[in-house]
């Protein structure tokens, strides 16, 4: 409970305000980063991968608030889910591995939101 | 010929020999419940208020302007809701007595109705302000709360395919 506080509550608002307090520091949520995403880095970053075309993600119907860099397992998910109907507990493998990928997403999520604002915060104390 | 005489001695017959019949068909019609014209005398006046069961001096007639009430007397307004619910009345329904003159816009203060003696809790202009404070105190709230609208630290999701490039946090070999 208290840690649920904390990490929905508690932080939230404070970027809240933080974002009102100190724009110039605080990275819009709704905003892509404008930092460089090599900058700092020893040797060039590992691309993030996109499995499958846009083809096959149609021919799929995968909706397109899904067709992100998760798509590959939800793909197999769904294909999971047709074959074993009607048991599809037995598709909790694949289930695991799409939320496993869901979550790696939002934490890299998180580490660029960080990374953008710790480069702002940089950028701020060198003017 | 004949059988219309014949239909209206049946009809006579039945009217006399079955009061019932006879009431129902012979009164409380319509023009019976019309009011009369306006009393102009005190003689057309006593007259009125022995009609409608009321005493002389407490017999008052409608304002004779034209909206076409007659010699319909004008009774306090008292609505259903208001009066004594323990009283014994003849017909508890209505909370109304056997022969007593109803108000001319009766159907309008029944129980179900509009509650001309109703009293608030609180004062109408208390309630106005009450209403005010609150819908007021909220938009200054939600107007206070918009520069501070609380979201998790992430950037946008990101979605491949749209001709950008994105990057994970391991370095290549």
């Amino acid at each position: 409970m208290g840690n649920f506080v904390h990490k929905n509550i508690t932080c939230q608002f404070s970027n809240g305000y933080h974002l009102w307090k100190h724009p110039e520091v605080t990275p819009h949520p709704l905003e892509a980063p404008k930092n460089d995403p090599l900058e700092g880095f020893s040797r060039p970053r590992k691309v993030r991968t996109m499995r499958h075309t846009q083809e096959e993600l149609e021919s799929a119907k995968i909706p397109l608030k899904n067709r992100d860099y998760c798509a590959h397992e939800l793909l197999k998910f769904k294909a999971c889910r047709k074959d074993k109907w009607p048991f599809p507990v037995f598709c909790k493998p694949e289930k695991h591995a799409y939320l496993n990928c869901m979550y790696e997403d939002f934490v890299l999520r998180m580490k660029e939101y960080e990374r953008e604002r710790r480069l702002m915060v940089r950028e701020h104390r060198r003017e | 010929m004949s059988l219309v005489n014949t239909s209206r001695k049946f009809a006579q017959i039945c009217a006399t020999k079955n009061p019932i019949l006879f009431t129902a068909i012979r009164n409380h019609w319509n023009k019976d419940f019309k009011p009369a014209a306006f009393p102009k005398t005190q003689e057309e006046r006593n007259a009125a208020a022995e009609k409608y069961g009321l005493i002389s001096s407490e017999y008052k007639p409608y304002a004779n302007d034209g909206t076409g009430m007659g010699d319909y007397p004008e009774l306090p307004l008292t609505s259903g809701d208001s009066r004594d619910p323990h009283y014994p009345w003849d017909n508890p329904e209505l909370k109304r007595n056997f022969n007593e003159p109803l108000h001319a816009d009766f159907e309008m203060y029944g129980e179900d109705r509009y509650d001309v003696m109703f009293k608030h809790r609180t004062p109408v202009y208390k309630q106005f302000f009450q209403f005010t404070g609150v819908m007021l105190g909220i938009f200054i709230v939600y107007g206070v709360c918009e520069n501070f609208k609380m979201f998790p630290g992430l950037i946008p999701k990101q979605y491949p395919l749209q001709g950008k490039k994105h990057y994970t946090f391991e370095v290549e070999e």
